[in-house]
């Protein structure tokens, strides 16, 4: 008798990082691609100024529960806090 | 050879109301924040120096504006210079609240939707515009800079000599 | 032991402390935009009968004017309680050695055998400074140092952003680099190597105790090993309209050097999943990760929506779901509660083995660490904060985090099958936060 796994079709890690790549490439141009529609004019962030808007808020909150989870889990970081906000200056 | 004439004579007429309309600024009509009887037009400062600033509640460098265009204000209001504050908040209530933290002893007008900013192609907050007295627009400043205080007072003075 | 430790900490948090304040104190101007505002947290996180943590932050941001911003931040934590193994459960009791090799503890039939042995405390100080270097681009660079008892990590950060179509779009690139030191208590053990239990075996008095020692240090390796890893950060964060900003990360992790953790084990079990040695772990010497993060942020008119997911990947064949959303909800002007709900769910490391069997050959990476098993786990949490007069705002946040750790398709032999080999882990966690 042994502790081997039962089966599960699982699909190898090369492949799967090829997807991910592609799928990446594909969002990435659209977001360039699209850029210059979208957005607002510099008087228009009024809402996007607001501190609960920014990227990092709750900053520490945040800083928290990822230490939580880098402790109790497999998966670790991603984030970042760049852009949105006031855009002044 | 009459055909060329014409031809050239428009060229030049086309250029030269081209290179006015990009030197005039442009004029608006817009209530004062703190009187709405009537409209207050860049016209009525014609022959003063007028620092044109575009600003909102929620931009912080704002805030650091506001003293120093006091100061201004103070310094060379006598002489003929004229701050013209436009605010673009689209809640006017949020503009008392900014105001009793950083108050403005210049002008200060509405434009809640942004037309007079189109008109001027703002491209960042706050910005700043410096007019001189034949109503050219001669400066423009995107955001507000601490380190560039002196530099903006040297325009204003620049402008007033002339 | 703990107190003399906790005097050390002491001191250390005044120097800090102190050094805080004092690089605010040369320029004092009256504008409150230029003062220090301090960000502060205590937190306090429980398992139901196993690991405690109690952890305190204080994080201190001062402009300097035209953007030049300065963030420094430090953390105290101190870890109690005990903690899975990874050992099985067995119908009867068991006797594992301490890690120090001072010492056993024994675990009670149909137990889950937890190490109690646990008692840290850390300490970590990190700075950041950005400022602008050209129109539209700011640079930010940033290190950090922590240190524990058995570890010590430093590590030192750089990005640039830069802005693009009226400051609608903005693209970030980040580097990190970080170093850790692991300097285990009792030393590293010697990988998959059986642990010396003292069942009376070596004999008694002082000369047993000897012959236990020797035996014990044969499964050791003296001195601290360590680790690198290296990150590599893109983002790009783009305004959609006046109400929702969307962000879309992608990031790069490569870690190489020693990545075990010395303290968890795996049972060897015979063919009726009776437990036959105790082996110490190994885990591969490196790890690449792959991770795609994507979020979003909409203003409504009293209110703050917040959801991001995050895929990541990794050559230990790890792969993970994670969805996080906040709803910010105004209840008047200085009031406001916010649920927080996040979803988590990974699949197993290919070396992850929730126990050995006797029969097979030992294979040359192995860890029953549930952490890097297949499990989802769900937290759900509420905070309410409050804005005082005086621009102070207080906080308070409880919330719920379980962990459901699954059978990766592992048969449960004999008397395993009577016990419960994937437990869930249960949490409350509660914090209170102080802004000034």
């Amino acid at each position: 008798m042994n502790t081997r796994k039962i089966q599960t079709v699982k699909m190898p890690n090369k492949k799967a990082n090829t997807r991910l790549f592609s799928a990446l490439c594909v969002i990435t141009a659209l977001q360039l691609g699209g850029c210059a529609n979208l957005g607002v004019q510099p008087w228009e962030r009024d809402l996007l100024a607001k501190d609960e808007m920014a990227l990092n808020a709750d900053a520490v909150d945040i800083g928290l529960d990822e230490h939580i989870y880098f402790s109790k889990e497999g998966t670790s970081g991603g984030r970042s806090f760049a852009g949105g906000g006031c855009g002044c200056n | 050879m009459r055909t060329k004439l014409h031809v050239l004579i428009f060229i030049t007429l086309f250029f030269t109301a081209s290179l006015a309309n990009a030197a005039g600024a442009k004029d608006f009509a817009l209530t004062d924040y703190h009187s709405s009887e009537h409209l207050v037009s860049l016209n009525d400062f014609k022959g003063k120096v007028v620092y044109l600033d575009f600003w909102a509640s929620w931009c912080k460098p704002c805030r650091t504006s506001f003293p120093w265009m006091n100061d201004m204000q103070a310094k060379y209001g006598e002489q003929g210079f004229e701050v013209i504050s436009i605010n673009l908040d689209q809640d006017k209530s949020s503009i008392a609240a900014f105001l009793k933290s950083y108050p403005a002893s210049f002008r200060i007008l509405l434009d809640p939707q942004g037309e007079v900013a189109s008109d001027y192609e703002l491209v960042g907050m706050p910005s700043s515009y410096l007019i001189d007295k034949k109503g050219n627009l001669r400066k423009t400043h995107t955001g507000f800079f601490i380190k560039n205080k002196p530099e903006y007072e040297k325009e204003i003075i620049a402008l007033l000599a002339e | 032991m703990q107190l003399s430790k906790s005097k050390k900490i002491g001191a250390l948090l005044a120097t800090a402390t102190c050094t805080l304040l004092n690089a605010g104190a040369q320029a004092q101007e009256t504008k409150s935009e230029n003062d220090w505002k301090f960000d502060t947290a205590i937190l306090y996180y429980g398992e139901t009968d196993r690991v405690s943590l109690l952890e305190g932050v204080i994080s201190a941001t001062k402009d300097f004017g035209d953007q030049h911003i300065l963030n420094t931040k430090l953390v105290i934590d101190s870890l109690t309680g005990a903690s899975a193994t990874g050992a099985v459960a067995q119908p009867y009791a068991q006797t594992f050695s301490r890690p120090s090799g001072n010492g056993q503890y024994t675990t009670s039939p149909n137990e889950l055998p937890l190490d109690d042995t646990f008692r840290d405390t850390r300490l970590a100080l990190s700075a950041n400074w950005t400022q602008p270097i050209y129109k539209d681009t700011r640079v930010n660079v940033g290190g950090n140092v922590s240190r524990e008892y058995d570890y010590l990590s430093v590590g030192a950060n750089v990005s640039a952003e830069r802005d693009f179509y009226n400051k609608n779009t903005t693209a970030l690139f980040g580097l990190s680099y970080q170093f850790d030191s692991i300097d285990p208590v009792g030393g590293r053990p010697i990988p998959l190597s059986t642990m010396v239990v003292n069942n009376g075996q070596f004999g008694a008095g002082d000369a047993g105790e000897e012959a236990f020692e020797a035996a014990f240090e044969q499964t050791r390796i003296d001195g601290s090993d360590d680790k690198s890893t290296v990150d590599a950060l893109f983002g790009l964060t783009q305004v959609i309209n006046r109400r929702m900003i969307v962000q879309l990360n992608y990031s790069y992790s490569n870690s190489s050097g020693y990545l075990n953790d010395p303290y968890k084990l795996l049972s060897l079990v015979n063919e009726n999943g009776e437990t036959q040695s105790i082996v110490h772990e190994n885990r591969p010497d490196s790890r690449a990760k792959h991770s795609v993060y994507a979020q979003t942020k909409y203003a409504f008119d009293n209110a703050v929506a917040d959801v991001s997911y995050r895929f990541a990947t990794d050559d230990w064949d790890i792969q993970s779901h994670t969805i996080d959303s906040r709803l910010r909800y105004n209840l008047t002007e200085t009031d406001y509660i916010q649920p927080h709900v996040r979803y988590y769910q990974q699949s197993e490391a290919d070396f992850y083995r929730p126990f050995l069997n006797e029969g097979e050959a030992l294979p040359s990476v192995a860890s029953a660490d549930y952490r890097l098993g297949e499990m989802t786990a769900i937290t759900v949490g509420l905070k309410y904060g409050h804005k005082m007069n005086n621009g102070h705002e207080w906080g308070v946040r409880a919330e719920y985090y379980q962990q459901d750790p699954k059978n990766a398709g592992f048969e449960s032999i004999g008397v395993l099958a009577t016990q419960d080999l994937y437990p869930s882990v249960k949490a409350f966690i509660l914090q209170f936060n102080y802004n000034f």
